[in-house]
């Protein structure tokens, strides 16, 4: 030690030497391991995500897979499959195919539909119906897509049609367990706007409290915060032990037959067109339109009244709340309104060709259209959405006859 | 005729020419930072050649800066070398500075919360540049310095510098030591992993042995009766605020102490009784600048390169399983240099070992200099206390080995070996299994059995044999049932153990490792087969079960209970077996109600069922885990 400290230490240009040669080692390491930094640091998450899998694994065993099944593949009336190809968005095709049958059948009616308005607007002379109509027809023309110009659409559907039953033929065994051919794609049918981490972290935190309504037993809320055993960092483990039955491509026909249970889908409505469904969907905004939707249909005044009172509620659910401002201060009052559309209104050259009806029409779904003098524009314009050709009918009703 | 309306370096330059000027520039602006020396100064002091002015420049700084204020300009010969001070005083102010400097470029990635902070570790690790590199350097730093602190302490004893004038000087020293310890043991919980949880949970334990007010103080140093956000939340103020003030102001006192007082020398150069480290005879002079600079920067440079090659090559800072208040690992233990009083726990009470016995020797150490007055601070006049330094020593050495959990913690040996198997990595040893190479994992079932293959036996053959045997005695059937507990779907329904496949000796090796830890444990464990069952989980995750059957024996306390013979009490049951005749046909007896009464139909006729004895059967026991691997993990690092 002694013999050490005299070689190296006593002289001051061994010191000076020694220091400066481990200040430059010292900046050579750090360098050469900042260079090196980019790797290990993805090395550390690779494997961290891979412990965070095995931990999740130990977790499912222990707290999932009684209900979802040793190899997450569900079990039959108790829980959805998790090792699923559906939760994961994979589309072996049938939905793609309808798809494109209902792009078909669109592309289809449009050119059915173009001609008849066309035909329609040659025999119009009011001049405001008639520049409805050619709206109407410009909005048909911009959506014909020319793509599928010289396309017969009918045989072109019955092969798609062919194809789609040829693969749902060889998923019979999922379609029995509850699987849609037509609605591949989980987080679609759902409505989820995120990603499926997501997804999958938020139903293991909060539970489905709901969801006894079609299970024996509800899935509960495994996170702390809403009363379960899991901390997030468990939950997370659980959530990347799940997304590791991704499969990306290589799902088969035989993972999404091998699934014992598929997930309980919300109702959905069928696309519209039926007839049942005429009445209960909103009559949107186009006055030419409701006016023959109307036709036939026949109001009543007390259900419009209690409408208008917001005593009952339309097709949106939500009370009108009519009554709030048609006093005569904020907005025109209730009481002889149809007769003051008649005498005043009509009168104004702005609204020539226009019935009476017609106008209140145009003044509930669209009220920014005319504005009565003295008052301001401040009607929501969302009613179209919120009624039904019923529930617009019976306001007709009740507003015709407080105007007489 | 100056170039401006006021004087500048243009004049200069005009009168002595550009070099000359800005030499002269340079020159003045070096001597003001220095507060003293100029160029030609410093060149001369580096060269190491007297100083070629008067006054000595080299001294000026040491009067008119801050920082060289504080330091002396020149020491004793005797005090600069290794000997007597192994510079452990230098090291440790080294420690405190680097602590403080990597200790705050961690805190710009940490928030004290249970719900952020394992995350931030994962992301210093994972996502900063550096950030392993820094925390390793802080965690490593940390423990030199307790260590580095605590042999400070133990020289200072030796050479007996803690003698007059220099008792408050040791006083203030062993507060230091104090708060080293205490700083990083409350460092030890911020990561919030299952180490830190645990070893802090242990420690913290000790606050509730305090008579009377045991449960107030526990209260007060976690913030709730269990470690949670509030205990984090103290503990990181108390390692980043707290404990850190404390420790700048004793090391200010503690400093100031030791230059008023000088540098004790080496014992047996002065005179007993006679403290002449303030008089520095004119020969044995050695000058800060430039002697002890050079020397403390080069031991600056060469402390720090160790450290950093310790930190790339040598050491990494643990990080274990995000903490979890429910499960509690086997074999925690506190952090080391904390050993020896979970070794003095385990002697006897809580609060005699866990407090009083750790809070007398603090106290006792800290009022040492006032008892051991003795003037001689020669090493032939101290035998007495020299042994009892080296007795402390071996004291805590001792109660530090006893402290580990190999040292009187009786766990079942089936848990001891399966934790041996497949426990978590933590304190650098992980199970065995663990790093066996992700496609020698083959899926299928094999068992320790497959070595007790008689010498020149055909092992499959062997193995079918066991397989019956299994079968028929239900040891399988007792397997299968334990396995469905834990979510394993078992398809085969005869046993179907198999030997290892030859392109898995590595897996070959545990499965050998498993049998012979068996056999270790015969005592406990006899007639003990073990089995490692491999099956695929996920596409990249495999699931490995571990199971290990064996006869039930009486154990009482943790140890085997054993008759007069020496041999294991076995484990006995009742078990009801169904009476059959010589011929194999079931006896059939009248059935009895819980009065002896025969129970008879409704015709009156006695209802007539099998006999059944009871038979006294050795209990056969069965214990099973699992874990799962998965091909990313890299284990084997």
């Amino acid at each position: 030690m002694l013999m050490l400290e005299r070689m190296i230490f006593e002289r001051i240009e061994t010191r000076i030497l020694v220091g400066i040669t481990a200040f430059f080692g010292i900046l050579l390491m750090v360098g050469w391991v900042a260079i090196n930094e980019g790797g290990r640091m993805a090395a550390f998450e690779e494997r961290s995500l891979a412990r965070s899998i095995e931990r999740g694994a130990a977790l499912f065993a222990s707290g999932c897979a009684t209900c979802h099944g040793n190899d997450g593949r569900g079990i039959t009336g108790r829980a959805p499959a998790l090792n699923n190809p559906q939760l994961f968005g994979y589309d072996f095709g049938t939905g793609e195919i309808t798809a494109q049958i209902a792009k078909l059948e669109e592309q289809r009616d449009l050119r059915t539909q173009l001609p008849e308005l066309e035909a329609e607007l040659a025999a119009e002379t009011n001049p405001n119906v008639r520049q409805q109509l050619e709206e109407e027809i410009a909005a048909v023309q911009k959506a014909i897509d020319p793509n599928f110009d010289g396309i017969d659409f009918d045989a072109e559907i019955v092969a798609l049609q062919a194809q789609y039953d040829e693969l749902a033929g060889q998923m019979q065994q999922a379609i029995a367990n509850g699987y849609d051919p037509a609605h591949p794609e989980r987080l679609v049918n759902v409505g989820w706007a995120g990603d499926l981490y997501g997804f999958l972290f938020t139903t293991l935190k909060g539970g489905r409290p709901v969801s006894s309504s079609y299970w024996p037993q509800a899935m509960p809320a495994w996170s702390q915060e809403a009363g379960g055993p899991m901390r997030d960092d468990q939950l997370e483990d659980l959530v990347n032990y799940i997304m590791n039955w991704d499969r990306g491509e290589a799902w088969t026909l035989a993972d999404l037959n091998a699934v014992q249970q598929f997930a309980v889908e919300p109702a959905r409505s069928s696309g519209g067109g039926s007839e049942q469904q005429a009445d209960a969907s909103p009559v949107g905004t186009n006055v030419r339109q409701i006016m023959g939707d109307l036709e036939g249909v026949e109001g009543d005044a007390a259900r419009g009244e209690a409408l208008f009172n917001s005593q009952e509620t339309p097709l949106g659910g939500v009370a009108l709340g009519c009554s709030g401002c048609h006093n005569g201060v904020v907005a025109p009052a209730a009481e002889g309104l149809w007769a003051r559309v008649e005498t005043e209104r009509l009168a104004d050259a702005a609204l020539a060709g226009y019935t009476a009806e017609q106008y209140v029409v145009e003044s509930i779904v669209n009220p920014g259209a005319y504005v009565v003098e003295g008052y301001q524009p401040i009607m929501p314009g969302t009613f179209g959405e919120a009624l039904s050709t019923q529930d617009l009918a019976d306001l007709l009703a009740y507003i015709h006859s407080l105007g007489e | 005729m100056s170039v401006l309306p006021f004087p500048t370096i243009l004049d200069d330059i005009k009168e002595k020419g550009l070099r000359r000027a800005l030499y002269d520039a340079v020159d003045t602006t070096v001597e003001r930072v220095t507060a003293g020396m100029n160029i030609q100064d410093i060149r001369e002091a580096l060269r190491g050649e007297k100083a070629s002015r008067r006054p000595n420049p080299r001294l000026t700084p040491h009067a008119d800066s801050f920082w060289l204020h504080m330091r002396p300009s020149y020491f004793n010969k005797e005090v600069t070398g290794i000997y007597p001070t192994f510079r452990l005083g230098w090291l440790s102010t080294y420690f405190v500075f680097f602590e403080t400097i990597t200790g705050i470029l961690l805190m710009l990635w940490y928030t004290p919360s249970p719900e952020i902070a394992y995350g931030n570790m994962l992301n210093i690790l994972g996502n900063v540049p550096l950030g392993q590199f820094v925390r390793d350097l802080h965690r490593l730093g940390a423990e030199a310095m307790v260590l580095i602190v605590a042999l400070h302490m133990m020289r200072t004893w030796f050479t007996a510098s803690y003698k007059k004038p220099r008792q408050f000087t040791w006083f203030t020293g062993v507060v230091l030591l104090f708060a080293t310890g205490l700083l990083s043991f409350s460092g030890y919980l911020l990561p919030w992993d299952q180490l830190a949880l645990w070893a802090v949970t242990i420690g913290a334990s000790m606050a509730e042995a305090t008579p009377a007010i045991g449960k107030e103080v526990n209260l007060l140093l976690r913030g709730a009766p269990e470690l949670g956000a509030n205990g984090l939340l103290r503990f990181y103020l108390l390692h980043v605020l707290a404990l850190p003030v404390l420790l700048f102001v004793f090391l200010g006192v503690h400093y100031y102490k030791v230059i008023i007082h000088g540098h004790s020398l080496p014992p047996q150069s002065e005179k007993i009784g006679e403290d002449t480290a303030k008089r520095v005879p004119l020969d044995k002079r050695v000058y800060f600048i430039p002697d002890l600079l050079t020397n403390e920067l080069m031991w600056l440079g060469v402390t720090t390169f160790i450290m950093v090659v310790l930190v790339i090559w040598f050491y990494h800072a643990p990080l274990e399983n995000h903490a979890d208040p429910q499960v509690t690992p086997l074999g925690t233990t506190a952090p080391w240099y904390f050993l020896w009083i979970q070794g003095a726990l385990k002697l006897g009470d809580k609060f005699l070992m866990g407090i009083a016995f750790p809070t007398a020797l603090l106290g006792i150490l800290a009022v040492m200099p006032y008892l051991d007055t003795a003037p001689s601070r020669r090493y032939k006049d101290r035998r007495i206390m020299i042994t009892l330094g080296l007795l402390l020593i071996s004291v805590t050495t001792i109660l530090s080995y006893m402290g580990l959990p190999e040292f009187a913690v009786s766990t079942s040996a089936e848990i001891e070996i399966l934790h041996e198997l497949d426990k978590e990595p933590a304190h650098n040893k992980m199970g065995i299994i663990r790093p066996v190479p992700y496609e020698q994992l083959v899926v299928g079932w094999y068992t320790t059995a497959q070595f007790d293959v008689p010498e020149g036996e055909d092992v499959d053959a062997y193995l079918a044999e066991f397989n019956a045997t299994i079968a028929e005695n239900s040891q399988y059937e007792q397997l299968v049932d334990d396995l469905r507990q834990t979510a394993f779907t078992v398809t085969n329904t005869e046993p179907m153990f198999e030997a290892i496949p030859e392109d898995a000796p590595e897996l070959e090796a545990v499965l050998e490792e498993f049998y012979h830890m068996l056999k270790e444990e015969e005592l406990e464990l006899p007639n003990a087969w073990g089995a490692i069952i491999i099956t695929e989980n996920q596409d990249g995750l495999k699931r490995i079960d571990l199971a290990i059957s064996w006869d039930g024996v009486e154990i009482e306390q943790g140890d085997v209970v054993l008759d007069e013979n020496g041999e294991p009490v076995p484990l006995m049951e009742t078990v009801l077996v169904p009476v059959v005749d010589e011929n194999g046909e079931p006896v059939m007896v009248e059935m009895l109600d819980e009065n002896g009464d025969v129970v008879t139909n409704e015709n009156g006729e006695p209802i007539m069922v099998q006999a059944t004895e009871e038979v006294q059967q050795r209990v056969r026991r069965i214990r099973v885990q699992h874990i799962f691997l998965h091909r990313n993990a890299a284990y084997f690092q």
